[in-house]
């Protein structure tokens, strides 16, 4: 009986003299200290640490590291790779696994742990899991296991248990083909599969405690063996087989058709006719599972003649009476009531009362459903269609604060509203004496104002006597509570839809309902549709004074959703103070340009460098002119004393998910400062881990989610560990009106985007980069007064590319094998995070360089940083590994994966229809060589919208040459050639205008 | 002896009390377990057995002596039974019952209008003989036979059919030519062949694979298809349990319980829920 042994790989060798022990792991102590403190796991027995002997990769006498310690191995270290055994120190998992391994998953996700999941282990987590889940659901039967040791001896039966679903068998079939081969080393999968399946179910079902009572009836039989831990001992020996084949009868009969019907049962209520009041109908009818829109009512396939039964019969298949026959047999078995129905040869339906036709309504139909079957009910009974009871809440026309926050337009998070309240069924007011009347009605469904109605009538006397306490003095909430109180699906209040309030509330839950602004004065573009819905958003939001997240996907368009929305404001209202906008230093450049390209007029200043003013009274007259202040969140937080100095009109804080961390100096700074209106934006989706989206909550609305501990204790914890629906769907609803977030995929987003969507990534040059770029500009400043001809063009070109070399990383220019680190280029910086964020979506990329030494470092970056599948078609790579490669990437069951090509190799002729992002790293001048890039991804196969991200830095040769192609673009397409070779017709002067550095865009954090 | 639990067993049982002496059915009981009959068959409609009797001096018996005992019911016609299969093969409610193994409440019903019965009726129903000396009919090993066979038609009702003359090859014949008895006709054919093989391993044995010879390093440690995402728990507010062993009927044929045995596993199933922390 196998067993689950967890170890774990550190990157730091161990000295040891033992031979073929591991080098690099946690030994039996450190793994005891890790469980305890960082994974929370109590008593370990010392037995459940012991050694095991693993074939590793090894290479030159040395175990080969994982993929998951992110060390960088060369190609041929890997194809040197063989097998060698190694000792490793590991935990055995004695009881409960399934559970063990739960809790161990939560802390290494959630819990922020240095260690992390290795694949072998993720695979282990999501087979257990899933199997915990049939546990949960009953999908497993007793089973009888027979031994005989030889022809003469008794047979020996054993009781067990087995999965039998077939949500067990796909579940064997999808993990078979997902389990990697370090998750079980030198087993086949599914067999190896089955024998976990089966051991788990074992050590579960034995842990079972029997009611003594129970124990004594059902003693004999197999349950009390089968309901205990395994012995060894058989249940039963007898001298022949008989036992094992009524088992195996009854096994098949539980079985039934074995495959999955083609059709299913349905079973539909119809309410009174009024010919026939009394006289509820309950109608069988089949579905066609290939063809939902194919279903017919058993009374019609039976009126049909044989011949016609054919055609039902292609889609119902040919054992189609038999299998129905026993669908509705079992049907009878749960409600027995339905033998009535089946006395004939033809059954079609039989009729109800109202009592009965109530039960079925309230248990019946969802016993059946449960049971497979499809069960219609009337509309009014349907969750959309039902008439509930409920209270419904008006503001109050009078008293103080609520008309002084209807002066201002506003209600605010902590402002009170006085409420009145009216009794309500089905939207329709109710008198109280008639309220009275139908709680006291004798049968739970009744006929109200001409339609059928279900009453909870302890609920509905609960509200009568609610109403009667409050009717006439009314209560006052705030915003927070009336959110609060209105969030729950089946909440006994509704706002009362004439009131503003409703249509306020309405906007909030459904963003869809929001009228769209138009393109507001001044913004130098258009809005898509989504977006002008994207800015009426922040603007409602705004006018309730509450705060918001805008969360769309990448590349629709977040900055100018912000930019426009500024604008907006400033057409409304007299001039405010700024606003203080924080983000990541690589973006600071993009964002003052973007502005500087939609809405000119707005002012900004980037507060950034060693010349940035410190004094507060100085600091504060510089934003007298400004509208936008931009700064980068480390000097948020090194400059937070002149920051809070001033009231912000509002601060967006754009890639949010930098506050994540509550406890970081940094968030806490950025909570500290005062602004009216705050904003974050992000584009990971937060609300997959709780603890970030609490924090930006904690930013946006403080208090709207708790307390950290309570929110851990009533959301962070069930949801993440737990994974309990309710709470998820409570949590959902109370976030909602607070994040918009669009996505790619959404259809109506699809219609308002074209096919390609280009971006430009302005970039800023970091301090090292600009010294070298500055000394390769006065080197080159001299050298072409000298040269002439063939020569001055080579230096041109030669210094053209040395500049974009060092645009890109200063280690590609100096070649030094200097570290490749994000920290020396913003524009490596960039990248690595949109690629996060994309690959966090589920998204593939290309990433097109023109320069073959860069793409390599680029490729073992992002595999290293991202952990991400990532390939590197180059001009040397050989035919089949290209083929091989290609093949892979556009394989859609393997994981998102990062492309890395070179311009000149990977820009014609293949397909990469998986990515739906282009980065171009660096510009090619001739646009026509960069489109034909681009259509790798954006070809015949792609269905969905194509974003192509374009990165240029700032103050350098690659923005002007970008201006040069945009003007000249605009005069004639084609005007500059296919190579660089039209740009050293520059002279002289031009030429040096062109590379000129602009020292204001250069940032260091 | 364990009790019968069927209604058509019980129905069986209760016409032979009635003309019966109690004590006689009382000490037949003791006859209706396996080591008294030590072999039976049901043949051309007749349930005969060999029965290990007791040594009685008073009768001159000094060995134990096997009995040869047999019951028969009066036999319906072959006419008849084609008008009976038409009915039942066309009633959905007989069809699907008879599906899940059970005797339908009212099979009756179409026999009545004949003015036949299934089960027995009264003492002309039954013709009994026993090989020993007890002149009294029905003798106790008549009485523990009856037993045994009520048992047996607790697992299975289509015994009686068999019973009243229609063998189990005619019974699936007649049936495939009503609308609605292929269905059945076609599962109780699949239904009589069953093989049975022991097993050498209480678990599944997992596949030992040799060491591949070349060490692919990517193909260790990761897979090349991803892991589905993590999904919350679907809510499962109407979960209804053992419904897979609802599936097979009340009394299997290895369920010698009294509690049917859906009931008794949702007992089990609960139990077991119920240690989740533990799993």
């Amino acid at each position: 009986m196998g067993g689950f042994r967890l170890w774990i790989e550190t990157p730091d060798s161990a000295k040891t003299k033992k031979q073929n022990l591991h080098p690099r792991h946690f030994n039996s102590e450190s793994l005891d200290k890790w469980l305890k403190n960082c994974a929370g796991l109590k008593a370990i027995a010392p037995s459940q640490f012991d050694q095991q002997v693993l074939m590793l990769p090894t290479a030159q006498g040395q175990p080969l590291p994982c993929p998951e310690l992110m060390i960088e191995m060369a190609d041929d270290l890997l194809d040197q790779a063989e097998w060698s055994a190694w000792t490793v120190d590991c935990y055995r998992l004695a009881d409960s696994p399934i559970n063990v391994i739960n809790e161990l998953h939560y802390r290494l996700i959630f819990q922020g742990d240095e260690i992390r999941p290795g694949q072998d282990f993720l695979f282990w987590y999501y087979y257990t899991q899933s199997l915990k889940t049939l546990l949960q659901n009953d999908q497993f039967i007793p089973a009888l296991r027979c031994r005989k040791e030889s022809q003469k001896s008794p047979y020996e039966f054993h009781a067990t248990w087995e999965f039998l679903s077939e949500e067990y068998e796909t579940l064997l079939t999808e993990a078979s083909e997902r389990m990697p081969a370090s998750a079980a080393p030198g087993f086949e999968a599914v067999s190896l599969l089955r024998h976990c399946a089966e051991v788990l179910l074992r050590k579960a079902t034995g842990q079972a405690k029997l009611t003594q009572a129970y124990q004594q009836k059902m003693a004999g039989t197999f349950l009390p063996d089968a309901c205990s831990p395994l012995t060894g001992k058989p249940w039963y020996t007898s001298i022949d087989s008989t036992l094992g084949e009524q088992w195996i009868k009854w096994r098949r009969r539980v079985v039934g058709g074995g495959a999955e019907r083609p059709f299913q049962l349905a079973l539909q209520l119809h309410e009174p006719t009024s010919e026939k009041p009394e006289q509820w109908q309950l109608v069988f009818l089949v579905w066609s599972r290939q063809d939902p829109s194919l279903q017919t009512p058993l009374a019609d396939y039976w009126a049909l003649k044989n011949q016609s039964r054919d055609y039902l019969l292609k889609a119902f298949g040919q054992d189609f009476e038999a299998l129905l026959l026993a669908d509705l047999g079992q049907a009878a078995g749960i409600y027995p009531a339905l033998w009535s129905a089946l006395d004939s040869a033809e059954p079609t339906g039989m009729t109800l009362e109202l009592d009965q036709a109530f039960a079925f309504l309230t248990e019946t139909a969802w016993i059946l459903e449960g049971a497979g079957y499809r069960v219609i009910v009337p509309a009014w009974w349907t969750p959309q269609g039902r008439r509930r009871a409920k209270l419904r809440m008006r503001s109050a026309p009078s008293g103080k604060k609520a008309s002084s926050a209807a002066k201002r337009k506003g209600l605010s998070m902590d402002e009170l509203l006085a409420y009145r309240y009216d009794l309500t069924l089905g939207g329709e007011t109710v008198a109280p004496d008639e309220w009275a009347q139908l709680v006291a009605a004798k049968t739970p469904l009744v006929q109200f104002r001409g339609q059928w109605v279900a009453l909870d009538k302890e609920r509905m006397a609960e509200m009568l006597d609610f109403w009667k306490q409050q009717g006439e003095v009314g209560d006052s909430l705030d915003m927070q509570a009336l959110l609060q109180r209105t969030v729950a699906e089946d909440s006994d209040f509704e706002i009362d839809p004439d009131d503003a309030l409703a249509a306020m509330l309405a906007n909030l839950r459904d963003h869809s309902q929001l009228e769209a602004v138009e393109d507001p004065p001044g913004l130098h573009a258009q809005l898509r549709e989504y977006q002008k819905r994207g800015v009426a958003w922040l603007a409602f939001l705004d006018s309730l004074d509450l705060c918001g997240c805008l969360a769309d996907d990448m590349g629709l368009g977040k900055t100018i959703q912000v930019i426009a929305r500024l604008l907006h404001e400033q057409s409304q209202q007299d001039r405010q103070p700024p606003t203080l906008l924080i983000a990541p230093t690589s973006v600071l450049g993009n964002w003052q340009k973007e502005i500087e390209r939609f809405a000119p007029q707005l002012q900004t200043l980037i507060h950034h460098g060693a010349n940035r003013c410190k004094d507060v009274k100085l600091f504060s007259e510089d934003l007298l002119d400004k509208d936008v202040i931009i700064v980068s969140y480390s000097l948020a937080l090194r400059d937070a004393a002149l920051l809070s100095a001033v009231r912000w009109h509002r601060i967006v804080l754009d890639e949010a998910q930098n506050i994540k961390n509550p406890e970081a100096k940094q968030t806490k700074a950025i909570l500290k400062l005062d602004a009216r209106f705050r904003l974050a934006l992000t584009g990971t989706p937060v609300e997959n881990r709780l603890l970030d989206l609490w924090s930006i909550f904690n930013f946006l609305n403080p208090g709207y989610l708790g307390k950290q501990a309570g929110f851990r204790k009533h959301f962070e914890t069930p949801i993440q560990r737990d994974r309990d629906p309710v709470k998820s769907a409570h949590l959902k609803r109370l976030v909602e009106p607070f994040i918009l977030r669009r996505v790619k995929t959404d259809p109506t987003i699809i219609k308002d985007l074209p096919d390609k969507v280009e971006n430009k990534q302005y970039c800023n040059l970091s301090r090292e980069q600009a010294s070298l770029y500055e000394a390769v500009v006065r080197d080159v400043e001299t050298q072409l007064e000298e040269s002439e001809g063939i020569q001055r063009q080579g230096l041109m070109l030669s210094t053209l590319m040395k500049l974009k070399q060092i645009c890109n990383h200063p280690s590609q220019f100096l070649q030094d094998n200097s570290p490749f680190e994000a920290n020396r280029s913003h524009k490596l910086e960039r990248l690595s995070d949109m690629l996060t964020e994309m690959l966090s979506e589920g998204e593939s990329a290309l990433v097109f360089t023109q320069f073959t030494e860069i793409g390599s470092q680029l490729e073992r970056y992002l595999k290293t940083h991202l952990n991400c599948q990532t390939y590197y078609l180059h001009g040397g790579t050989s035919r089949a590994k290209r083929e091989q490669m290609i093949s892979q990437f556009q394989d859609a069951d393997s994981p998102p994966a990062v492309f890395v090509l070179s311009l000149k190799a990977g820009g014609v002729g293949i397909t990469l229809t998986r990515a739906n992002h282009v980065f171009h790293f660096d510009r090619w001048w001739n646009p026509a060589v960069e489109d034909q890039a681009t259509d790798r991804a954006f070809r015949i196969g792609q269905t969905r919208n194509v974003f192509v991200h374009k990165f240029l830095t700032l103050g350098t040769l690659e923005e002007r040459i970008d201006q040069m192609i945009e003007e000249k673009k605009q005069v004639a397409g084609a005007i500059v050639g296919s190579d660089e070779s039209w740009l050293t017709k520059l002279d002289n002067e031009a030429f040096r205008q062109l590379i000129a550095l602009n020292r204001t865009a250069i940032f260091d954090d | 002896m364990q009790a019968i639990r069927t209604w058509w067993g019980q129905r069986f049982m209760q016409a032979l009390e009635r003309f019966t002496d109690p004590a006689r059915l009382a000490r037949g009981r003791s006859y209706a377990n396996s080591n008294r009959i030590k072999s039976w068959q049901l043949k051309d409609g007749v349930m005969s057995a060999k029965i290990r009797g007791n040594t009685n001096p008073y009768y001159g018996v000094y060995k134990e002596p096997t009995y040869e005992t047999a019951i028969s019911l009066k036999i319906i016609s072959n006419d008849d039974w084609e008008l009976l299969i038409r009915q039942l093969g066309s009633r959905a409610s007989f069809v699907s019952r008879l599906l899940l193994n059970e005797m339908p409440d009212n099979i009756e019903t179409p026999f009545e209008a004949l003015d036949l019965h299934l089960l027995p009726h009264n003492a002309k129903d039954f013709k009994t003989r026993c090989s020993c000396p007890d002149y009294e009919n029905p003798c106790k090993h008549v009485a523990g036979l009856c037993y045994f066979l009520a048992s047996q038609l607790d697992q299975d009702p289509f015994l009686l059919f068999e019973l009243r003359g229609l063998s189990p090859h005619d019974l699936l014949n007649k049936l495939k030519q009503t609308p609605l008895g292929k269905a059945l006709a076609q599962v109780r054919g699949q239904e009589r062949v069953s093989v049975f093989t022991p097993v050498e391993s209480y678990f599944t044995r997992p596949l030992a694979l040799d060491q591949p010879l070349a060490c692919d390093y990517k193909a260790f440690w990761e897979c090349h298809k991803r892991l589905p995402e993590d999904r919350v728990n679907p809510a499962t507010t109407h979960f209804i349990p053992a419904l897979l062993i609802k599936k097979g009927g009340d009394f299997p044929d290895f369920w010698k319980q009294a509690m049917p045995f859906p009931a008794a596993m949702e007992g089990a199933y609960e139990a077991i829920r119920k240690k989740s922390k533990a799993w």
